[in-house]
């Protein structure tokens, strides 16, 4: 009889269906992997399991008896620990406070019983006493500590609730190679006294040196369950697929642009910063290069970086030829730098404020202008938001009166009046509708043609495919593979995304 | 979100309840009231020569207020509190470079502005390379100036102004209005102008709405900031100036009152303190008003100390009403 069993589970965030049918079934004494790409629900499933959402169907039994988990107070009642993957650790405690944070042992007057805190953390600590690192002791204040000694405190955390059941979200993100070697011997002890290990990781090497069994999830669903002795990377990686892998690249995308004979629009030799490390690469003129890979690998950083937000600590940038290293996203404007940003709510809309103020910045910017003439400058803006079919009142209404389609497509009109010779678009489609996207992407190949430098991030593989003329798979914050022509299919693209780092 | 989710059953707002809601004619309304009752309390209190020396006393406010307002605007918890301060500073270094001579009123103007400006430079400074919050930074710099005209003044009264500037605030210029009140018609024609018109208008707008949106497209906003901050100082050094001119001589402490009284002004005129939202304006309306507030509470014998408590009791009654009206735009 199976320890935790999942059947069925479906939860919906209003029109989305975050989770179809989510079916997962664990054993005692077992690591159990869950394995899918970005948004296919794996997530979801660990936050059913937590208490942290609540299923809009299906039921969860527990050592066969079924279970109503109604908050994270219940699902720790019922033996379940979670690590999340969010840092969730409070910056201004100790060590030892943060690790029994979640049942803080009390003395018989209510007081926190400091000599039991210390004891309880101890044994924690001392599990991963050869790897901890310097500065690591009980009573080292977290925020001082490394982001993998915080991973590690996390860890500890997750530890010391002692459920029968813990599930481990990307727990290994920050760690190095001894670190995780001791973590998963810890695991192996785990498991031999019974207790139950749901492990998301995407680090394929990982996945098969610690797992037992391994459920994939596509697209809401549970595609099946495999033992890891019996199957292979590649065959994990299929089923992440699915049958989708035919329409793939060819059919629809455009033909692979030979950079070969075209000048460069943009080329990175080397660059390093914070989340990313010698990524070197070139866009030609009329280019979409595609940045694909798991969500946060780097490929925002990267971009951000070229448009200035961001610091660079080594490398160089050449827009054009000539040298770029722009201090602040102002001047990288003025340079021919444009950027397109995923998080419209907090780097493109000027929330209140009216449609026309919304498009005009950047023509602002670049004319160097200092009266804003309502008639004249309508006659910039209106041009910039047909070319993307943007419905609007009036240019004077607020552009928190349009649906969030619109709103994206008003910040990238932007773009659209004095026109960038590099655009970078990172995930712009996040969160918009697919009306909205489809204009989105016959605007980008018409910018493509007409001979602008584009390079694309997007969680959304069908959107890179379908796109993008060449593809750089980012993972741990480094180019792992280049896509071309024929490569570009989605399972190269898995493959390659989930390859060890 | 409630206006898209509105239901047929669900009341449309007439245009003449939108009409009396807006800020700007629910300040004029309550300006005629209180007119009114003004009127009622003390006759002759709304006479037009009383109306006129309320109308100079708005103006000393409502300038002080432009300031006020482009601070607010501009977000960021934006709020200049120092403005007291450089109005006492400004009324004290404009009577002694006067010195009750005609000839000396254009270097003390200069040597006024000059001052507010870097005072206002000091402020953006500290908010912006510094992170210091304005509330906290612009609170410290109104304690410095405050301890300075301690040092230099003693709270003597000191200085004399120059008689073309009293005549300037307090005599009919033109169309039987004193300069001082043209001077403010053709501010609050500037700023409107700026406001609404100008590339550096829209700017102000848009850091105090969103200023990681406005930054990455390319506004620059610390330098934005810190202007911001001083022209409030320079605006203040003007309500300094005419304040000299108004009462003769001046000490240390007159521009005191101005702090709270510029803020409310703001608030009252329609800008939030959240910023990126409002005018000038309404402020201009609201300066109108508070002082004929002030003028009811003097005709029925309330002292300085009661009115700044009916003064801070208004603000927080008007944050309690613009925060309410906040949630339900949301």
């Amino acid at each position: 009889m199976s320890k935790i069993e999942l059947r069925g589970v479906s939860k919906a965030y209003g029109a989305t269906l975050a989770l179809r049918r989510g079916d997962l079934s664990i054993d005692a004494g077992e690591v159990h992997v869950l394995i899918g790409s970005n948004g296919s629900g794996k997530s979801t499933l660990c936050k059913v399991l937590a208490g942290s959402v609540r299923p809009d169907g299906g039921e969860i039994l527990i050592d066969g008896k079924p279970v109503t988990i109604t908050g994270p107070r219940s699902a720790r009642d019922h033996g379940i620990g979670i690590f999340y993957q969010e840092l969730s650790l409070a910056g201004h405690r100790t060590v030892a406070e943060n690790i029994c944070l979640p049942d803080l042992p009390a003395t018989a007057a209510g007081f926190v019983d400091r000599a039991a805190l210390e004891t309880r953390a101890a044994r924690y600590i001392a599990l991963f006493d050869t790897v901890s690192g310097d500065g690591f002791s009980a009573d080292t204040t977290v925020e001082n500590l490394r982001a993998d000694q915080r991973q590690l405190v996390e860890i500890m955390k997750a530890l010391a609730t002692e459920a029968p059941v813990l599930i481990f979200d990307e727990p290994t993100s920050a760690l190095d190679r001894a670190q995780v070697d001791r973590f998963f011997e810890i695991l192996r002890d785990l498991k031999k006294q019974g207790r139950s290990i749901i492990f998301i990781s995407h680090r394929m090497d990982e996945i098969f040196a610690i797992g037992d069994r391994v459920t994939v999830i596509r697209d809401g669903e549970t595609v099946g369950t495999e033992k890891i002795s019996d199957t292979n990377p590649a065959a994990v990686i299929r089923m992440m697929v699915g049958g989708q892998d035919e329409l793939a690249a060819a059919s629809s995308a455009p033909p692979a642009v030979a950079a070969s004979g075209r000048p460069i629009a943009l080329a990175l030799n080397g660059l390093s910063g914070k989340n990313f490390a010698n990524v070197s690469f070139e866009v030609a003129k009329g280019e979409i290069l595609g940045f694909g890979g798991l969500h946060g690998q780097g490929q925002s950083a990267v971009l951000r970086a070229i448009f200035g937000v961001n610091p660079v600590a080594s490398g160089e940038i050449m827009l054009n030829g000539t040298p770029f290293q722009a201090r602040n996203p102002r001047d990288a404007i003025r340079r021919g730098c444009a950027y397109v940003s995923g998080d419209r709510g907090r780097d493109g809309v000027i929330s209140g404020r009216p449609i026309l103020e919304n498009v005009t910045p950047i023509h602002y910017l670049r004319q160097k202008l200092k009266l804003a003439s309502p008639s004249a400058l309508a006659e910039r803006v209106k041009p910039a938001l047909e070319a993307l079919h943007t419905k609007f009142g009036g240019l004077s209404h607020p552009i928190n009166s349009l649906s969030g389609g619109n709103q994206q497509k008003i910040v990238i009109a932007r773009w659209l009046i004095d026109r960038p010779d590099v655009l970078l678009l990172d995930d712009p489609t996040k969160g918009i509708d697919l009306s909205a996207k489809a204009d989105l992407f016959s605007l980008i190949r018409k910018l493509a043609a007409e001979g602008m430098g584009i390079v694309l991030y997007s969680s959304e593989d069908a959107e890179l495919l379908n796109n993008a003329d060449r593809i750089l798979v980012f993972n741990g914050g480094q180019v792992r593979r280049e896509l071309t022509g024929a490569d570009r299919t989605r399972y190269n693209l898995y493959q390659a995304a989930y390859e060890a780092a | 979100m409630t206006a898209t989710t509105q239901t047929p059953s669900a009341p449309t707002p007439s245009p003449v309840l939108t009409f009396l809601k807006r800020p700007l004619v629910v300040a004029l309304i309550l300006i005629a009231a209180l007119l009114l009752l003004g009127e009622a309390l003390s006759p002759g209190f709304a006479s037009g020569q009383q109306i006129l020396r309320l109308l100079i006393v708005a103006a000393l406010l409502g300038i002080v207020a432009a300031g006020q307002n482009l601070v607010i605007l501009g977000g960021r918890e934006g709020i200049d509190l120092s403005v007291g301060g450089v109005i006492s500073l400004s009324a004290i270094i404009a009577g002694n470079v006067m010195n009750g001579a005609d000839s000396a009123i254009l270097p003390a103007v200069i040597v006024c502005m000059a001052a507010g400006a870097l005072i206002g430079l000091f402020n953006g400074l500290g908010v912006t390379l510094l992170r210091i919050p304005p509330l906290v930074m612009t609170l410290g710099m109104l304690g410095v100036l405050q301890g300075l005209l301690v040092v230099v003044r003693n709270g003597i009264p000191s200085g004399l102004a120059a008689p073309g500037l009293s005549r300037f605030v307090t005599q009919p210029l033109l169309l039987g209005l004193p300069g001082i009140i043209w001077l403010w018609v053709a501010i609050g024609l500037l700023m409107a102008f700026m406001l609404t018109r100008t590339v550096y208008g829209h700017r102000i707008y848009a850091i105090g709405s969103n200023e990681q949106a406005a930054h990455m497209a390319g506004v620059p906003v610390r330098r934005m900031r810190v202007s911001l901050f001083m022209l409030s100082g320079v605006f203040a050094s003007i309500t300094g100036i005419c304040l000299i001119g108004y009462s003769g001589s001046s000490f240390a402490n007159v521009g005191e009152q101005y702090m709270l009284a510029s803020i409310i002004a703001v608030v009252f005129g329609g800008t939030p303190l959240s910023g990126g939202k409002g005018g000038y304006t309404g402020t201009m309306a609201g300066a109108v008003l508070l002082v004929i507030l002030q003028g009811i509470l003097t005709t029925v014998h309330i002292d300085e100390s009661g009115r700044q408590m009916v003064f801070g009791a208004t603000l927080l009654l008007l944050m309690l009403f613009y925060g309410r009206g906040r949630a339900m735009r949301g």
